[in-house]
């Protein structure tokens, strides 16, 4: 006697040998996918030395092209806020009383990096502060702060 | 024998071993030759007249061709001298400008005819929708060409890194970033374009490879498909009156409205001549020489003025790349200028709503506008709708374009362009 499976032993392998192909491709295009992302970046460190607090002359900002950065030395404290602009990545320009002035899409930023005008969606990046063993001014990318943040000596 | 005729009969002979048919000096030759070959068969042996006329297609469809073919040759000159990595890029430019001779004009040729191509495609794809070609049975190759106009764009964004000046390091700042504003992947997105966080020596190299391998290498397959389907379908004409089905058609026996079917109605019923089976084929003309020698005429004219316009201009080449120091105003390349122009109301409309939109519009045409009628005229009254969206939307582009490129100085304020 036939045994009635809900299917034919025909059909049963057609489906399991389908299933297997379209599982190994799905997984081969999932792993090359994986691929193209990279683990490792040669990228310049997001925790950095920028120097010993007395390079930084009070009151005014100091600029760190390579970095990106402003670094401010206020009477409560240091701060640092980044100079890329957070509507399309352009470096943004420090104007003394006003804030920061993009010259890509016209964005402006008080003196907190707060957006005033423009088209920039988010406050410009404010980042932690601390202090090397050496005693030099670490700023940590990764670790963002909001702008009350003021960092003592 | 003479020895001489002798060499002459072997000559003759290594020569048709090449060329099956030789120099054709008859109609019968001619549609031999162009049958026969390898290069020539992407042509029918006969045309219809209408597809010759000029003014229809303006040439456009094939000029794009060519310039793809341009961009190929000088772009793998280009890469004889070019090194994919940050400093050494811009020094190949230089080289290339001072140092290599001829490098120039190469060099020139290929930024010329990146950008001729740029706006050929776009004008091939207005050409095509205002001529209601992309309409039964033509649907899927419109689809087919909104993939190569995309890459066309998108190979051209890649170039644009390669110099490595501060132009390009600046345009493709502010394009990838537009990519991180799409919903949900945005962040990932831009992760995979840049090898990184920061535009550096692994977004070179993935652009490089996008730029010069995996990219043409893409559109040459579709191009591929896109003529084969232009083969199969021939080129739009205005309806003509219905032939009567033959035989095999109604019996089934193959597919009607396929250009092979006289071919094979040939091979299955010998006795009947081609006439007989296409009544079309009556008023068709040989496509060598008609064909053929307008299309050469076509290339002739282009590498003229190409190779002109490259003696004379010279491609842009501003200061090593920069990272921290921002042009004033930093502009994306002009095609995409007036996307920047949306982006700076909103990032997230211009750089994401609008070009979804657009290019779902775009792929979605022949299937929303699948009324059979108005097809191979310019204009067509009975498209009167359909033409007047996509010419609104069309001028739209090119207006934001146009103001993007012109009308947009520092702090991308508003400037007249004769202000400069
Ligand atoms: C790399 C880009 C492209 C190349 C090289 C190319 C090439 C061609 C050529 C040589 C033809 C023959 C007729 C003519 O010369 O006008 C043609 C026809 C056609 N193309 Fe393209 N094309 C490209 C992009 C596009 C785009 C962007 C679209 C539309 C979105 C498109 C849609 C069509 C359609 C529907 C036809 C058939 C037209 C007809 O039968 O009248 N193509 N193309
Ligand atoms: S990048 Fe700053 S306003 Fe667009």
């Amino acid at each position: 006697m036939r045994l009635t499976w809900p299917m034919t032993r025909r059909r049963f392998l057609f489906t399991t040998g389908t299933g297997a192909v379209v599982a190994g491709v799905l997984g081969f295009l999932g792993a090359t996918v994986r691929y193209l992302f990279p683990n490792v970046l040669y990228e310049p460190a997001s925790r950095f030395p920028a120097g010993h607090p007395g390079d930084f002359p009070a009151g005014e900002p100091s600029f760190l092209p390579d970095r990106r950065l402003f670094v401010f030395n206020s009477s409560a404290g240091f701060y640092a806020i980044s100079s890329v602009c957070t509507h399309l990545g352009c470096n943004v320009r420090f104007v003394a009383g006003e804030g920061f002035a993009c010259p890509c899409h016209g964005s402006r930023f008080d003196l907190n990096g707060q957006v005033v005008s423009g088209p920039a969606p988010r406050p410009l990046a404010w980042f932690g502060l601390s202090l090397s063993p050496r005693g030099e001014l670490v700023v940590d990318e990764r670790r963002t702060v909001d702008p009350d943040y003021r960092f003592k000596v | 024998m003479p020895d001489a005729a002798r060499l002459r009969l072997w000559l003759r002979s290594v020569g048709r071993s090449v060329f099956r048919v030789g120099w054709p000096r008859t109609d019968k030759d001619r549609a031999a030759a162009m049958i026969s070959s390898f290069f020539l068969h992407i042509h029918s042996a006969k045309v219809q007249p209408h597809s010759l006329r000029p003014s229809y297609t303006l040439g456009l469809g094939l000029l794009s061709f060519y310039l793809f073919g341009v961009l190929i040759i000088t772009g793998i000159a280009l890469m004889l001298y070019y090194i994919p990595t940050p400093l050494a890029a811009y020094r190949s430019m230089k080289d290339l400008q001072f140092v290599v001779t001829f490098g120039m004009v190469l060099r020139n040729m290929h930024r010329w005819a990146a950008h001729v191509m740029v706006i050929a495609v776009f004008l091939h794809m207005c050409r095509v929708f205002f001529t209601g070609a992309y309409k039964i049975p033509r649907q899927f190759n419109w689809v087919v060409g909104v993939g190569l106009f995309l890459l066309t764009l998108f190979l051209s964004f890649t170039g644009y890194l390669l110099p490595w000046d501060q132009l390009s390091l600046w345009a493709i700042t502010v394009g990838t970033n537009m990519a991180s504003y799409a919903p949900w992947l945005g962040d990932y997105l831009k992760y995979l374009l840049l090898g990184g966080n920061v535009i550096g020596p692994a977004t070179l190299l993935r652009f490089y490879v996008l730029h010069c391998v995996i990219l043409p290498a893409i559109a040459v397959g579709l191009v591929g498909v896109h003529f084969f389907r232009v083969r199969k379908d021939g080129l739009s004409a205005p309806a003509r009156p219905e032939p009567a089905p033959v035989e095999e058609e109604r019996s089934g026996r193959f597919p009607a409205s396929t250009r092979s079917y006289g071919l094979m109605a040939l091979t299955d019923r010998p006795a009947l001549p081609v006439e007989e089976t296409d009544p079309e084929a009556e008023d068709e003309v040989m496509a060598w020489p008609h064909l053929l020698y307008r299309e050469l005429i076509v290339l002739l004219a282009l590498l003229v003025v190409l190779h002109v316009v490259s003696l004379l201009f010279d491609a842009p080449l501003e200061e090593l790349a920069d990272p921290t120091r921002t042009p004033n105003p930093a502009k994306a390349p002009w095609y995409f200028l007036g996307l920047q122009e949306l982006v700076h109301y909103s990032a997230f409309i211009g750089g994401v709503l609008v070009p979804t939109i657009v290019v779902l519009l775009l792929l979605l045409t022949p299937y929303l506008d699948s009324a059979p009628r108005g097809v191979g005229v310019w204009f067509a009254p009975e498209r009167r709708w359909a033409n007047w969206i996509f010419g609104v939307l069309a001028s739209v582009a090119i207006l934001l374009t146009l103001i993007g490129t012109y009308f947009r100085g520092t702090n991308w304020a508003w400037v007249w362009p004769w202000t400069g």
